[in-house]
């Protein structure tokens, strides 16, 4: 259980490791699961704040918050009640998404931006799916496109207790809410995408089945400056995955901020 | 009780390649429709349909989208060649799947425009939709029912607003100057439905004093109606027979073997509506989070089942005539039995005014369809009009 932060009248449930550079982390759809190893990785070297999306974790859903624009304009209420500065701006999947949101509108307090595998852009033709449709098929099929081994990302539900299984209901819920339809984008990001200002570093599974290393080319082109690696043995979560060899790539980043 | 004759107007000659599938509806590609056949099925439906107003029974139409099991694609469609080809009968619309539907003035004006064509006999289902129904649609899963109720309140201010327009400025819907024409006949609206299968849609229901309608499981029925009726008396009314409706398959025969033979083919189509793929069972929002709660302990090889009366599961994708009657999903038999099974059905719900007559369900000959719909029009329908609030729920 996090600290809850009341920011915008929207109480948020943060999850919070580490000392040294702030680093805040926005997690992906399928939400934040603090007891994997990635957060205390990530902790060694920065201090970590990772908030529970609203509708997510403990953190509550407003009927007013609907957007993923919404959401940008959030967190960057959040970094200033948190009083953040030449911090690092990291997302996941979905988080990627809205750290990219965030950083076409506003980088001040920020001094590099870290995206995982993001959603959000819209690069292919009408008939082109830039992401694959994860709820149009069944959740093992979801496992083996998101994940290298979908043995490491499995949950048993009919094990974990009703409150967490109300926080897995809740977040399916609410990534529905921001991104049912356009389908995990917003088909206008990629041309905000150049008023990107700070070193933008994009870091890809090399399995992930959701969205192709191609897919993330494409954002590397429309942010001045980006680079990419790629991490081997993960898919569509490379931080849940290859919790080491993530940790090691954002220190690798964050050290020449 | 009231009847009204339905059927999904299925496309029955593509189940078995369905059933192979694993899937009759979203993902099942329509290289396996025949237009020509469904063509000619639709026609014999309507025939189907029409026939109800010779024999008395009022009618129901309702839409489904991307499947083997429902061609209507649109009820407003279905019903306005119903009306031109009934005089009598009232036409009831169950419903327009009104979360899923962008423009609900558009909605107003198609159910004003039926209410005008027909005389005044539109009776006007506002439904929730199914699950498998938001992707044909790709609407939003997530905060469906508050996107329901807005289309809902801003339907019933366009069709009783005369003085308009008037402009909305909602959280889903945003419209400068709504102002249908024509207007209904039936004012302020024609008479509203609602459908669910739960106690929270039965006090949703009462709140509006809607009709409420469920479908297919009495020991689902039963809690709803009461929740209904309980919500009702604390608002100050009394909820008679006539805000509830069921709806059943029904198999009538001049043998009891022939009633329940007719409703072994017509219960094919519980039996394959089920059938779909896993993904769109569920989408996200759709269900609450209790439900959720539920499914996820379950695991994901749980299959969801109705109960009998004495309790025992019973899974609608392999259940027999007896299991089905059982649940009271069909009702079956001579005039006689149908009359008695229902009438007990009507005392155990305390007291339901509407039967939707599920009287054909793809398979079932033309012959014996129509002999199905007279014979019930005939021979039940008048029986059932002097049923009402059951003795044991009056003196209560």
């Amino acid at each position: 259980m996090g600290r809850h932060v009341v920011v915008a009248g929207v109480n948020l449930e943060i999850e919070e490791a580490g000392q040294g550079r702030p680093l805040l982390f926005l997690h992906p759809g399928e939400g934040l699961q603090p007891t994997h190893p990635w957060l205390n990785r990530l902790g060694q070297h920065h201090r970590v704040i990772a908030p529970h999306h609203p509708g997510w974790g403990g953190s509550a859903l407003p009927d007013w918050i609907g957007t993923v624009d919404d959401l940008a304009y959030l967190y960057l209420d959040l970094a200033a009640e948190l009083g953040l500065e030449e911090a690092v701006l990291a997302g996941s999947s979905f988080g990627g998404w809205i750290a990219a949101e965030i950083a076409v509108r506003n980088t001040s307090r920020f001094a590099g931006l870290l995206l995982a595998d993001p959603l959000g852009i819209k690069v292919g033709g009408v008939l082109d799916r830039d992401i694959a449709d994860m709820h149009a098929i069944p959740r093992a099929a979801f496992m083996r496109l998101a994940w290298a081994d979908p043995a490491k990302g499995e949950i048993d539900t009919t094990k974990l207790p009703d409150t967490e299984l109300a926080g897995i209901a809740r977040g399916r819920e609410a990534l529905a809410v921001f991104g049912w339809k356009p389908y995990m984008h917003n088909p206008r990001l990629k041309r905000w995408l150049h008023r990107i200002d700070i070193p933008t570093h994009l870091i890809w599974g090399e399995q992930d089945g959701i969205v192709s290393m191609t897919y993330g080319e494409a954002w590397k082109a429309e942010i001045p400056g980006a680079r990419m690696e790629t991490i081997p043995a993960a898919g569509h979560f490379p931080h849940w995955e290859q919790p080491d060899a993530f940790a090691a790539r954002v220190r690798a980043f964050t050290e020449l901020l | 009780m009231r009847t009204w004759y339905f059927s999904e107007m299925a496309y029955h000659p593509a189940w078995d390649k369905g059933l192979a599938r694993g899937s009759l509806r979203v993902n099942f590609p329509n290289e396996n429709v025949d237009p020509r056949e469904a063509g000619t099925l639709l026609n014999r439906y309507l025939d189907e349909f029409a026939l109800c107003d010779e024999v008395g029974l009022d009618i129901m139409v309702n839409e489904h989208h991307s499947t083997a099991t429902c061609m209507t694609v649109s009820v407003p469609m279905a019903l306005a060649v119903i009306a031109r080809e009934t005089k009598k009968a009232r036409l009831l619309s169950l419903g327009n799947p009104i979360a899923n539907r962008p423009d609900p003035v558009r909605v107003a004006e198609e159910m004003a425009w039926l209410d005008c064509l027909s005389g005044g006999r539109v009776e006007m289902g506002l439904v929730k939709g199914a699950p498998y129904e938001i992707a044909p649609a790709n609407s939003n899963p997530g905060r469906l029912m508050r996107r329901y109720w807005e289309a809902h309140d801003l339907i019933l201010k366009a069709l009783s607003t005369t003085t308009g327009p008037f402009s909305w400025e909602g959280e889903f819907f945003q419209y400068r100057a709504v102002n249908i024409w024509p207007r209904p006949i039936q004012q302020p609206t024609p008479p509203v439905w609602m459908t669910g299968m739960s106690v929270d849609t039965g006090i949703a229901a009462a709140e509006k004093g809607h009709v409420v309608g469920t479908l297919l499981s009495g020991g689902l029925a039963k809690p709803m109606y009461d929740a209904y009726r309980k919500r009702a008396r604390e608002l100050g009314w009394e909820a008679g027979p006539d805000r509830m409706a069921y709806a059943a398959i029904v198999g009538v025969g001049h043998t009891r073997e022939e009633g329940l033979r007719r409703a072994d083919i017509i219960a094919d189509y519980v039996r394959t509506a089920p059938v779909v793929a896993e993904p769109f069972t569920n989408p996200p929002g759709y269900n609450s989070i209790g439900a959720n709660v539920a499914m996820l302990r379950a695991g994901p090889r749980a299959h969801r089942m109705v109960t009998d009366r004495n309790g025992v599961p019973i899974d609608h994708r392999t259940a027999t005539v007896q299991q089905f009657m059982d649940t009271d999903t069909v009702f079956a038999g001579t005039p006689d039995d149908v009359f008695e099974q229902l009438k007990a059905f009507n005392a155990r719900m305390g007291g339901v005014g509407h039967l939707l007559f599920f009287g054909q369900g793809g398979h079932l000959s033309h012959q014996d369809a129509k002999e199905n719909i007279r014979l019930f029009g005939t021979e039940i329908a008048p029986r059932l009009r002097e049923l009402g609030v059951p003795e044991q729920a009056a003196a209560e």
